[in-house]
């Protein structure tokens, strides 16, 4: 090949999902995570029976542990791809970014679903979320009241319908007495899709900046370097270009796993987004820094010093080396310097929120260190979600891919079910289209 | 081009949501000076008085049925903080060998700010503040245990039964059971040296600069702490060393809630800008939604495929 990559000799074209066939699902690897998972759900009903406190490491000084700060406040973010990349495709029209609509959605559903899992799983009086309906009790001002609203609804409303046409789409094609119900609803799903997507993009954007809010009414107890009056508006900026980051790695990795061709296009058309959105949030947060006087506290504040820099240059240099040609042809360079974005942003969600707040404690030295318990749970978390990532790409239409493999899936799957018929659908002038035949 | 009459609804309602955003943004900002309720109680704590004989914590347990904190050494009820048995707690501070300074003794206890943090932080007013006395307390029905309180308050104040099942946010509530039964709560009551007294706030403001103005430079910077801090509170501070020293943090007047909050209150006045950014979002994807299911089908002639969304 001289060193040729594929990419060199054909160009790929992205134009249809296509499920990852002739894989097994229960690989060794699959059971590993799912090991882990189910561990993380047995040590979760012994927190249910013995309380937070034998549980967990938290104590009055440090009340919120990694289950709110790590599941929800950062990974959310990694969750986050499908708002600015479906605000770019939909409204901004870069058509090209739908091939990878349905990945960051998936994406998105999984890491809010199990975000809401580790709120429910830290909240200790859950027997009164009822509240959440009454409306008298409501405070509209409270960050904590907008996150516990937005982001349940954000999950199971319009991201749950976002990502219903991959079942349909298979219902139809394998379980033909499911064909009336999929002809019945996908009909509807189109009629309101615009009014659902809107508030999936709405919806994000609320929440997220609600997330820096959260800590924004902790006052002076985070560090200067962190706490501003425009946390909101940079954590909602972060997360944007921490989802786009994500939804790249993701895909990379999954077409580098199962030897799937990268349409680098696309890619590169992500990348700049991405960088769109990079550069101008440093350029703000090191403007907020210096204006409000605290530019010598990002040399002189020893540790925390060392963790700013880290969020800073993780984020800066893999962005600036993206912006050559050679960084984002290579699969592997392209993946190294996203994973680097993903991880400095993942350090600029959680520093504000354990490192950085009430570092001086008042005289008083107090740590938390999260227990077993709570790192096998918020481990637990993320493989539940990759476990049914890896379910839902083999079984579901999903990832991105030429329209050769579609034939391929097609022929593939004729082996198993002879009467599967998933091309030849014709003239949609004799066969009314949108699968209502 | 000829503008039909859905083109002027559109145009119309973007520009109505335009207006409507701008206008709700853009309105002079309310000035949030925290005001007390007019008959805000209070505490005035005077450093100087206390002689620690640690009566308050006694009567604090027994006139809000605390169970004794034993924890330490399984014996002795000495608590050694404020924790979920422990609503008021004597302190002292102990000057380091040799170098001159005074001991001193510090009551903590909830603060019952002017505009406070836990009550803007709890999603469900389970802490609320009294409209007539300003005292904040906690309602369990309304709790659901989110610790956001505790992130929230600057001074560290209300504490979690981390130990039950049914857990508690634990905190002073100016004994207000004692209050509505017309009796002064049990801290003030019991003070041998009268060093915590109880009064409506803007007396025992009055009273507290009384004293500085007859002991000129006996209290440290000769200034109440709680007057302004924050907002300001409705427990008073006196004393003679700083209030560095007594655990009482740092808090710019400025630095009360509503004015963290400024921007986003602005930006979420009556929803405007959500629902702004929503329907001018809905405009756009029903044109470009329209496209794409043309293309879609196009795609479908083409290839023989069922279209995907």
């Amino acid at each position: 090949m001289n060193g040729h990559t594929q990419s060199d000799l054909t160009v790929v074209r992205w134009q249809r999902g296509v499920p990852v066939f002739g894989l097994p699902i229960r690989t060794k690897n699959f059971l590993v995570l799912a090991g882990i998972a189910i561990a993380g759900f047995v040590l979760v009903t012994y927190r249910e029976v013995f309380g937070l406190g034998s549980a967990t490491g938290l104590s009055d000084a440090f009340p919120w542990g990694i289950w709110k700060t790590f599941n929800v406040m950062t990974l959310t973010a990694l969750g986050s791809g499908s708002f600015p990349i479906g605000i770019a495709a939909w409204i901004f029209r870069k058509r090209r970014l739908h091939a990878v609509m349905r990945v960051t959605l998936l994406i998105s559903f999984l890491v809010y679903f199990t975000g809401l899992l580790a709120i429910a799983v830290d909240v200790s009086r859950p027997w009164n979320v009822y509240n959440l309906l009454s409306v008298y009790r409501w405070n509209t001002i409270s960050p904590m009241w907008e996150v516990l609203w937005c982001m349940p609804l954000y999950c199971l409303f319009p991201l749950f319908l976002e990502n219903t046409p991959p079942v349909f789409e298979q219902l139809w094609y394998f379980f033909p007495p499911g064909r009336g119900l999929v002809v019945w609803l996908v009909p509807i799903i189109r009629k309101t899709y615009p009014y659902v997507v809107a508030l999936a993009y709405t919806l994000p954007i609320l929440h997220q900046s609600a997330l820096g809010a959260l800590m924004l009414l902790t006052g002076n107890q985070v560090f200067p370097l962190w706490q501003t009056p425009l946390l909101p508006l940079l954590y909602v900026w972060a997360a944007a270009f921490i989802g786009v980051a994500t939804t790249i790695c993701s895909v990379l990795l999954c077409c580098m796993t199962w030897k799937r061709p990268i349409d680098h296009s696309i890619m590169d058309e992500l990348v700049r987004l991405m960088n769109w959105l990079i550069f101008p949030w440093i350029a703000l947060r090191l403007l907020d820094i210096v204006v409000r006087g605290n530019f010598l506290l990002m040399f002189n504040s020893g540790l925390l010093s060392l963790i700013f820099w880290l969020e800073m240059v993780f984020i800066f240099v893999p962005a600036y080396y993206l912006r050559k040609a050679k960084y984002r042809n290579s699969a592997y360079l392209l993946f190294r310097n996203c994973f680097l974005i993903v991880a400095g942003g993942m350090l600029y969600r959680f520093s504000p929120t354990t490192f950085a707040y009430r570092p001086w404690r008042f005289g008083v030295i107090a740590y938390y260190t999260p227990t077993v318990i709570e790192i096998v749970t918020s481990l637990s978390f993320i493989c539940t979600c990759i476990c049914l990532f890896l379910i839902a790409v083999k079984r579901l239409p999903i990832l991105p891919a030429p329209l050769q493999q579609w034939f391929e899936s097609e022929s593939y799957y004729r082996n198993f079910y002879p009467y599967i018929q998933m091309s030849g659908y014709g003239n949609p002038d004799q066969h009314r289209p949108s699968y209502a035949d | 081009m000829s503008v039909t009459r859905r083109d002027l609804l559109k145009i119309g309602t973007l520009g109505g949501a335009a207006v409507a955003v701008g206008g709700a943004i853009g309105s002079p900002a309310q000035e949030h000076v925290p005001t007390p309720p007019r008959d805000a109680v209070g505490m005035l704590y005077d450093s100087t008085k206390c002689i620690g004989c640690k009566s308050c914590v006694v009567a604090c347990a027994d006139a809000n049925a605390l169970q004794p904190d034993t924890r330490v050494d399984s014996l002795h009820q000495a608590p050694n903080d404020l924790n979920s048995f422990t609503k008021d707690i004597i302190k002292l501070y102990k000057p380091k060998y040799g170098d001159g300074g005074s001991f001193a003794f510090v009551k903590r206890q909830c603060m019952h700010c002017v505009d406070p943090f836990c009550v803007a932080a709890c999603p469900f007013h389970a802490l609320e503040k009294n409209k007539t006395t300003g005292v904040v307390s906690w309602t369990p029905d309304k709790c659901i245990g989110c610790r956001y309180c505790q992130l929230a308050c600057p001074y560290q104040i209300p504490k979690f039964d981390w130990d039950s099942f049914n857990a508690k946010i634990v905190k002073c509530e100016f004994c207000k059971e004692r209050l509505a039964a017309g009796k002064e709560p049990a801290c003030t009551y019991v003070c041998p040296p009268k060093a915590v007294i109880f009064g409506r706030r803007d007396v025992l403001l009055r009273e507290a600069h009384r004293r500085i103005q007859d002991h000129p430079g006996k209290y440290f910077e000769n200034r109440v702490y709680g007057e302004k801090e924050a907002g300001g509170t409705q427990v008073l501070y006196l004393s003679a060393v700083n209030f560095d020293y007594l655990g009482l943090p740092h808090l710019s007047p400025t630095e009360h809630p509503s004015n963290w909050l400024r921007w986003q209150e602005r930006v979420l006045k009556f929803f405007a800008l959500p629902v702004g950014i929503y329907v001018g979002m809905v405009t756009f994807l029903k044109q470009n939604f329209r496209e794409h299911e043309n293309e879609m089908d196009d795609e479908h002639k083409k290839t023989g495929l069922m279209p995907q969304l």
